[in-house]
């Protein structure tokens, strides 16, 4: 039989058996590490923000980091080496380094309508006809509205679709070096958008909000129409890699950009009949929540216990959520960028062992980022936030 | 009928209110008394904002609201005879272009009686400083959504200080990743969470 591979001299599970295990809610042997990394791959080995579009570097920027501040339980990644498929799961107009912006700013998304209102109710009709294919359909009749280069039509497809398999066949590549290394994949897939908060994005928030108060019937139809396309979207990678998680983002539900009330009433049928949908089909969803989202909180019971990560960004109380749905869903976060950006170890390690002590409690949690890790992170901070699940993370050491 | 333009807004209500206001000004009614009740509404808008009872969609409804009211009573009003509560230079940092927030803020405070002169996305510490020179304003406010956002919050601190505008106004900072520590860093005055902490500070500081 293979020996299991540990990643820590003291762990006695793998990462994924931890993984596994912290989102059914039981105690792994310690608390898992997760951070979210993109630019600052880039950072910490000199390179510019434009050269991780370069699969070499961007790999030799990934290790160099494992090996020298990690290693961390699981390889939650989001990077394309086509600018164009980061599109693909966020629809709006980028503005990205080496191209419109200087090749050492970060990606910046602009607010433009993309999507105009009657495309709801074509994305209802579009959705009958093809119901697995409708979120293909729906990106790639957005491209071209991206991108001026890309024609509409055929034409997107075949833009599209050898890129977006170019770039499957780079993550295969790319994820034996995470495996060798005995960490796992935080998902097969991911971060892709939820149907509703994708139409705020690509409609913009001005018009959405208006969309919202007057025609909210349409926008859950339109949203409920997409599921089954993005079920049919995560499956067949989940089937590819064989790590059964996908990550969705919700960018714009939280109580920053809806009142409780309309999160309950509108964004959250179509997000039930989504994570139910992949439950049946034994896929973990690990939900990006950007913003702050204390006064949702409650509603996210509706989902199945056991089943669900909430990633928090440090904008919602991380510690009144253990209280309210600590014990129906894995609650991963929220080391803020600005600490991590401007604060110093000692600060970094207090807070990660508040963390691991408080909502690490009886399992059921996963030491990450707030959001993504700061591109201008200090170094010793990072290693600080990695070190805390050594120092205080062991579920079996009292002492620690 | 002040009162009644002033409620009907505060409840977010699109049709009713302008329906009020034209009604109003087909009566005669002086068009800056309406002005008056829509700010009032308005001010009612953050009140229940700050309360958690209003949420961000209730802010741009009633702020798109305003603006159509405004576009109503305008061609009334004498050019100037609206008094502006104080002046704010508003802006992203430079490097960074979002512009959601940095909108919202700017639209806020001009609903609630502030001139504001908005100076766009990837703004550098100079221009900053020379469109607070000649507004005299008496707040700089700085907006920002990456972290890379900090330094250019910082060098705009540092820039109105060289060009000895430091003491004559306050510098606000708000945006998703600022808080306590981000301020201490930039050395700017205050920092506001959401677009009512904007206004409150505009009014703490400027009235």
């Amino acid at each position: 039989m293979k020996e299991k591979l540990m990643l820590r001299p003291g762990d006695t599970m793998t990462s994924e058996e931890r993984m596994k295990a912290a989102i059914r809610l039981q105690v792994p042997d310690r608390v898992p590490a997760v951070p979210c990394v993109y630019y600052y791959f880039a950072t910490y080995s000199g390179l510019s923000y434009a050269d991780l579009f370069e699969p070499k570097l961007y790999r030799r920027a990934t290790m160099k980091l494992f090996d020298e501040l990690g290693p961390w339980d699981a390889y939650n990644f989001f990077h394309t080496y086509y600018r164009e498929l980061a599109s693909f799961f966020i629809p709006m107009v980028t503005m990205e380094p080496g191209f419109e912006l200087p090749r050492d700013i970060i990606r910046q998304f602009k607010e433009e309508e993309i999507m105009q209102p009657e495309d709801y109710a074509h994305i209802v009709e579009m959705s009958k006809r093809t119901p697995r294919l409708s979120f293909y359909r729906v990106m790639m009749d957005f491209m071209p509205r991206i991108y001026d280069y890309i024609q509409a039509g055929w034409r997107s497809y075949a833009f599209v679709l050898p890129r977006f398999a170019a770039q499957l066949a780079y993550y295969r590549y790319e994820f034996r070096d995470w495996f060798d290394r005995g960490a796992t994949l935080f998902y097969s897939i991911g971060p892709v958008e939820v149907p509703f908060d994708t139409f705020s994005l690509a409609r913009g928030l001005i018009p959405f909000v208006k969309d919202l108060s007057r025609f909210p019937g349409e926008i859950m139809k339109a949203a409920e129409a997409l599921v089954p396309g993005y079920i049919f979207l995560i499956k067949a990678t989940v089937n590819l890699f064989g790590i059964k998680r996908a990550m969705i983002d919700l960018h714009r539900s939280s109580n920053d950009f809806l009142s409780p009330d309309q999160f309950r009433r509108y964004a959250l049928p179509s997000l039930k009949l989504l994570v139910d949908g992949l439950h049946d089909e034994g896929i973990s969803v690990i939900m990006h929540c950007d913003g702050n989202w204390d006064m949702n909180l409650e509603a996210l019971r509706e989902l199945p216990a056991g089943q669900c990560v909430i990633q928090l960004d440090g904008a919602t109380d991380i510690f009144k959520a253990k209280e309210v749905i600590g014990d129906r869903m894995c609650i991963y976060g929220d080391v803020p960028a600005s600490m991590l950006a401007l604060g110093a170890p000692a600060e970094v390690d207090e807070y990660c062992h508040r963390l691991i002590e408080e909502v690490g409690r009886g399992g059921g949690f996963m030491l990450g980022t707030g959001c993504e890790l700061a591109p201008n992170a200090r170094a010793e901070n990072v290693k600080a936030m990695l070190d805390s699940v050594l120092k205080y993370g062991y579920y079996d050491r009292p002492e620690k | 009928m002040s009162e009644r333009i002033a409620a009907l807004i505060a409840e977010v209500e699109e049709d009713k209110t302008l329906e009020e206001v034209r009604r109003a000004l087909d009566d005669g009614a002086d068009p800056l008394s309406l002005v008056e009740a829509l700010r009032e509404g308005m001010s009612v808008v953050g009140e229940k904002y700050e309360a958690k009872e209003y949420f961000l969609p209730d802010l741009i409804l009633s702020a798109e609201i305003f603006k159509e009211a405004i576009a109503l009573i305008e061609p009334r009003l004498k050019s100037d005879s609206i008094s502006a509560r104080g002046t704010v230079v508003i802006g992203t940092a430079q490097g960074d272009i979002h512009d959601i927030g940095k909108n919202i803020v700017a639209t806020m405070l001009r609903c609630n009686g502030y001139e504001v002169h908005d100076l766009g996305v990837d703004v550098p510490p100079g221009a900053f400083v020379e469109k607070a020179a000649q507004t005299g304003a008496g707040m700089v406010a700085i907006s920002g959504l990456l972290t890379l956002a900090f330094d250019a919050m910082r060098d705009t601190v540092d820039a109105l200080a060289e060009a000895g505008l430091r003491d004559r106004l306050k510098i606000i900072i708000g945006g998703g990743p600022v808080n306590e520590k981000v301020l201490d860093y930039c050395g700017a005055d205050a920092y506001g969470k959401d677009p009512s902490e904007a206004v409150r500070l505009a009014e703490k500081h400027l009235g």
